[in-house]
């Protein structure tokens, strides 16, 4: 279904971004409200005017943003909940299904500007789902300075700080679901824009602290030129084919009797601008400095979120430019594939010397961008081969490996923030620069030391957690695509069935080979929690939303682990609609 | 007060989620009639300690040491409980089973439920012969590793880590679906790590990550395997699943061996033989065996008493009873192929394992040399083809996993007792310590395969069946036996005798007066010499169900094979 976007039909598909807008305009408001009164002219009567005065006592309490930002983020996961099923999906409980509606322009030559479909609204969860867990730990969070005190002048500035910060975290919500939703390269980079923006200033949020400052400069400079690039590569391509629509750029991509120069480099350039939001090497060196330098909402946000749009953006190249048509095109997913392993196998390395945790996390951040490029090199390799496809009713090994891609991008928002809000949970008492924040920590606290271990195994990929599901699920579709030649051909000999695997199973043992280094790093967080002695053997301070939030990663991760039959269905169902061009 | 009772409450909930998450674990699987290996064997030690460790940690520091009873017989309990289901499974009282005549790829106790259904992976439990004993073993040596090590540090966290490792191993025997064994397989690591870590000696951070990371490297190679078995299915023999394929391991032996009897080589021969290669890596540093056994030594001798007993009991039987379950059951072909080379690696490993054991002077060091050893052993029994040989490797993990806990039990209680694991650091232990001197002498004489003990059994049937397929080759492990007798005897002669009147203590002691060994310790050691006693005289218990298998294997999916080579 096409609607207009701005008619009242088409608007009513926005119902979620509608919810995060008047999130924004309540942000603004109540904030503000005051206990200004006017005086109806020659009678006695004051009527509040609530805007301007004083502030009252409830809405100058600093945690007030938060529970605005965390009650908006749950109204639009209710309204996309809402707006889901449709004709075609009958079986909603099991997949989460939308029909598919596209939303264009007015006018003679309209132009298709956003998809909804089960592909972007089941990122516009993802993002949602980060961003409500991120808000709310963050409510406790950002006081304006290290000495607490009642007074009210301190309580205003922290309560300004709080709005800023949960105002540009609904906006960065805004662009993040636009990119979702984009069907147009203009739309989505207006959307990451959108999304991106915020996110460089939350990184320079602590505006005390010299690292945050310089994080949030380093971090700003070079997205901003990376943006400039992929920019520069999206006008060559506007150029080349004289659209922006994906569909039109499919469509010229194919109908190329050889590849071109201008749109190959206006992809190159493009993949750079992505690159840095996954945090690919060589894009990756500023990662470290801008995770450890944020606060660690903002580096967990960083880690999941942000790096998802990098992921939606490849995928969609990916779409355009893999068709079998297009003919050589080895040489660049020869070089993808190489700098995937080279991502995942640099990031493990840095990781396993890396002394502070969020620089360690920033790592192994990293490292799973590469399991996931890896796996995309698979899908572009499959689309470019010529496999027989051997699949009577199972789904086809590309969307397998998208779809689990799109399963491991939801559920490093279980273990990737988790871990980090237990990183954020020891900052409440003491700044973590280095491991020993971590030591003894079992002794001190059992259960956040114990869902920490979780997360650290579940990012290690240890069944039964999701992080392996993930994994397990991207190795399967990349052995498929790899071993499609071989297998089935029972003449050969062990050697020849080795060497004639397709080169992308390298990739699947690429992936083994980090699982087991990083494990050391992981494990040896583990150590550190259950085996080295504390300077203190008191609790951390008590923060109970933080807690929660702890634990409610810690459980998701377990149940992704073993009970994951809803989120593969959805994934490989989202999957399947970003390979259909309807 | 008010701050702890809130954190108390915190607590509290912690262990509720975690009840719930495993309450989750087991949401599609209800207790059904017959179902006696879901819940009884699997769900009960890993919920039971899962709520036991809860509560611990719900108990405030300064509390722990007065719930420490409460906790142990609590553990002793739920273990005796999954002991007599067991052994009542045995037996034919729950269901009538006669074990010796069980067919090829025929389970009892077999029950299906789906699980992650959308890729195919189902829990399928079932026990055959091979599993049977295996269990047994496992079950037997929770019980007696608790009793054994019942006044370990901070008891309420050892003894439910140690019925956690209990459950797991149990799921890893009774496993009939890939994805399911993959799971319990890597999960037992985790109990295992933090046995090490937090009981373990010296240089435990060390053990615990280099145990981790090297089992864990392995079993990924056999994940790819998994993978790729996987990928090569039918992939329209699940509905229900997307890709159409499921990780049913009882369709695929049963496919394996409908291959045989056509005459076909199920798969094609190269890709048969990178399979094998791939699972044969994981169980094969998983026995281990001599290229890939560096992990075990460490691992051993920093492990506790406890760790170490449950290590070389079960977890080293998984590498072997995984060989049989997968390569030897599905990949006929495969195996026939690479017979030279399991027999040669089983060689290497038994002589080498023996000969180092001469040289060390740590006795838990020179214990687990002895256990690559013996695993050599149970190789080339596998490698022998014959039933006589496949027998003997099973009897041998089953008599192995009574003797080595009982030389770590030991081992253990010396270090308790006399603060050190030197051999010859003393003169005369029998003087001082007769029960320990009598255990020890014991356990090293069945370890060295003296008739009568269970050890021997298996060594004998194992040479026999080496002997009728390889010949003279059977001298090396003749050699070798006798190598076994003589690093034993040399140490018993240094440590347990000698010394006369003026025996010497050895100096770790200080001024103290040696010990003889606690009661609890006395009814776990002896309990596992009685037992080895007996399956030493009455081996036919299990050796029954063990050849039955063996020969049924042989028979179903082996035979054609093996004869084809000779034509």
């Amino acid at each position: 279904m096409a609607y207009d976007a701005v008619s009242v039909d088409g608007i009513r598909y926005l119902l979620p971004e509608l919810v995060l807008i008047s999130g924004i305009l309540a942000l603004f408001v109540i904030t503000n409200l005051g206990d200004a009164k006017i005086r109806l002219p020659l009678t006695r009567l004051r009527i509040p005017a609530l805007l301007g005065g004083n502030r009252f006592k409830w809405n100058s309490d600093p945690r007030l943003p938060g529970v605005i930002s965390v009650f908006t983020f749950i109204l639009a996961i209710a309204m996309l909940i809402q707006s889901l099923g449709g004709d075609s999906c009958n079986d909603l409980v099991e997949k989460f299904c939308a029909e598919t509606t596209i939303l264009t322009t007015t006018g003679n030559n309209p132009v298709d500007l956003l998809k909804l479909d089960s592909f972007s609204r089941l990122f516009e969860l993802m993002f949602f789902l980060a961003l409500l867990l991120v808000s709310a730990a963050s409510i406790n969070r950002l006081q304006a300075d290290s000495n607490p005190s009642n007074d009210d002048l301190d309580q205003l500035l922290d309560n300004r700080r709080q709005v800023d910060f949960h105002l540009l975290l609904l906006i960065s919500g805004l662009g993040m679901t636009i990119v979702a939703m984009s069907m147009n390269l203009f739309v989505l980079f207006v959307g990451l824009e959108l999304a991106s923006l915020p996110i460089y200033v939350m990184v320079a949020f602590h505006k005390e602290s010299k690292a945050g400052t310089e994080a949030g400069v380093k971090y700003f400079i070079t997205g901003a030129v990376s943006s400039a690039i992929g920019l520069y590569g999206m006008s060559l391509l506007y150029l080349w084919s004289g659209s922006l629509q994906l569909s039109v750029l499919e469509a010229t991509w194919a109908a190329m009797a050889t590849p071109e120069t201008l749109p190959l480099f206006g992809i190159s350039l493009l993949l750079v601008g992505f690159g840095f939001k996954i945090s690919a090497v060589p894009f990756h060196f500023v990662a470290p400095d801008a995770y450890s330098g944020a606060s660690s909402p903002v580096a967990a946000l960083l880690a999941t979120a942000s790096k998802t749009l990098g992921f939606i953006g490849l995928m969609r190249i990916l779409m355009i430019i893999t068709l079998p048509e297009t003919g050589d095109t080895a040489v660049w997913m020869l070089a993808f594939g190489i700098l995937s392993v080279v991502t995942m196998t640099w990031g493990n390395l840095a990781a396993l010397g890396s002394e502070n945790p969020k620089r360690m996390l920033a790592y192994s951040s990293v490292a799973h961008a590469g399991y996931m490029m890896a796996a995309l090199v698979a899908v572009a390799a499959w689309k470019n081969g010529s496999f027989v496809e051997n699949n009577n009713g199972g789904v086809m090994a590309i969307e397998l490996i998208i779809g689990a891609i799109i399963f491991h991008l939801f559920v490093l928002i279980s273990f990737k923030i988790g871990a980090f809000m237990v990183i954020s949970h020891l900052e409440t008492e003491d700044e973590v620069t280095d491991m020993s924040s971590l030591h003894g920590l079992a002794k001190r606290e059992p259960i956040i030391a114990t869902s920490m271990f979780v997360f650290m195994l579940a990012l290690a990929g240890v069944p039964p957690l999701a992080g392996f599901m993930s994994k397990f699920l991207m190795v399967t579709g990349i052995v498929q695509v790899a071993s499609a030649d071989v297998l089935t051909n029972a003449e050969i000999d062990l050697i020849p069935t080795f060497l004639g695997m397709h080169w992308t199973f390298f990739l699947a043992i690429s992936i083994f080979i980090n699982s087991a280094i990083s494990l050391y790093y992981y494990l040896r967080v583990g150590v550190l929690m259950f085996f080295e002695e504390s300077t203190t053997r008191l609790p951390l301070p008590k923060v109970s939303i933080l807690r929660f939030v702890i634990l409610l990663c810690a459980l998701a991760t377990v149940f992704f682990g073993i009970n994951s039959d809803w989120l593969i269905e959805s994934a490989i169902e989202a999957a399947s609609t970003l390979f259909s061009n309807s | 007060m008010a701050e702890n009772k809130l954190n108390d409450g915190m607590y509290v909930i912690g262990g509720l989620f975690i009840a719930i998450a495993a309450l989750m674990f087991l949401s599609p699987i209800s207790l059904m009639e017959d179902d006696w290996v879901t819940l009884p064997l699997i769900g009960l030690p890993i919920l039971g300690s899962l709520l036991l460790m809860g509560f611990s940690s719900a108990v405030p520091a300064w509390r722990k040491e007065s719930i420490s009873e409460t906790i142990k017989y609590a553990s002793l309990g739920i273990s005796l409980i999954v002991l007599t289901i067991t052994s009542l499974m045995m037996t034919d009282i729950l269901m009538n089973v006669h074990w010796a005549n069980i067919t090829f790829n025929q389970y009892v106790y077999e029950v299906e439920y789906n699980w992650i259904e959308s890729i195919g992976a189902e829990w399928h439990v079932g026990i055959d012969g091979l599993s049977m004993p295996m269990v047994w073993l496992t079950a037997l040596l929770v019980p007696v590793t608790i009793i054994t090590t019942w006044n370990e540090k901070k008891p309420w966290y050892y003894h439910p880590l140690l019925i956690l490792m209990g459950g797991c191993l149990i799921g890893v025997f009774v496993a009939l679906d890939f994805f399911m064994f993959y799971v319990f397989w890597e999960l037992t690591l985790v109990p295992m790590f933090f046995l090490i870590l937090n009981w373990g000696g010296k240089e435990r951070k060390y053990a615990a990550q280099k145990f981790f990371i090297y089992t864990f490297s392995a079993s990924i190679l056999m994940l790819l395997g998994i993978i790729t078995l996987y990928l090569l299915q039918d992939p329209s023999t699940a509905n229900s699943s997307i890709t159409g394929r499921s990780f049913d391991m009882h369709e695929m032996i049963k496919t394996a061996q409908q291959e045989v009897i056509l005459g076909n080589i199920w798969l094609g021969a190269g890709t048969q033989k990178l399979l094998f290669v791939l699972f044969m890596l994981g169980f094969l540093v998983k026995l281990p065996v001599v290229p890939f056994h560096t992990w075990l030594p460490d691992a051993h001798v920093q492990a506790p008493t406890g760790g170490s007993m449950l290590l070389a009991g079960v977890m080293l039987k998984m590498g072997g009873y995984g060989m049989f379950r997968i390569p030897i059951s599905m990949f006929p072909h495969a195996v026939v192929e690479f017979q030279m080379l399991l027999m040669i690696i089983g060689m290497i490993s038994l002589f080498y394992g023996a000969w180092v054991c001469l040289g060390q002077t740590n006795l838990k060091r020179m214990v687990a040399y002895s256990s690559v050893s013996h695993m050599g052993i149970i190789l080339l029994g596998i490698a022998s083809l014959q039933p006589l040989g496949f027998a003997g490797a099973i009897f041998m993990m089953f008599a192995h996993g009574l003797i080595s806990p009982m030389l770590f039990g030991v081992a253990g209680a010396f270090k308790h007792h006399y603060h050190t694991l030197e051999i010859g650091s003393m003169r005369g232990m029998a003087k001082h310590s007769p029960w320990l001197g009598g255990n020890m002498m014991f356990s090293w004489m069945a370890s060295l395969g003296l008739p009568l003990l269970a050890g021997f059994v298996a060594e004998v049937a194992v040479l026999v069946a080496l002997w009728f397929e390889f010949g003279w080759w059977v001298i090396i492990p003749g050699i070798t036996l006798a190598i076994t007798a003589a690093y034993y005897l040399w140490s018993m002669q240094r440590t347990i005798f000698e010394g006369g009147e003026n025996t010497q203590p050895p100096e770790s002691l200080g001024d103290e007066k040696p010990k003889d060994i606690y009661l609890t310790e006395k009814i776990g050691l002896m309990s596992l010499a009685i037992l080895i006693v007996i399956f030493g005289i009455f081996p036919f218990i299990f050796f029954e169900m063990m050849s039955g298998y063996s020969s049924e294997l042989i028979e179903s999916v082996l035979l054609d094979e093996i004869s084809g080579r000779w034509g």
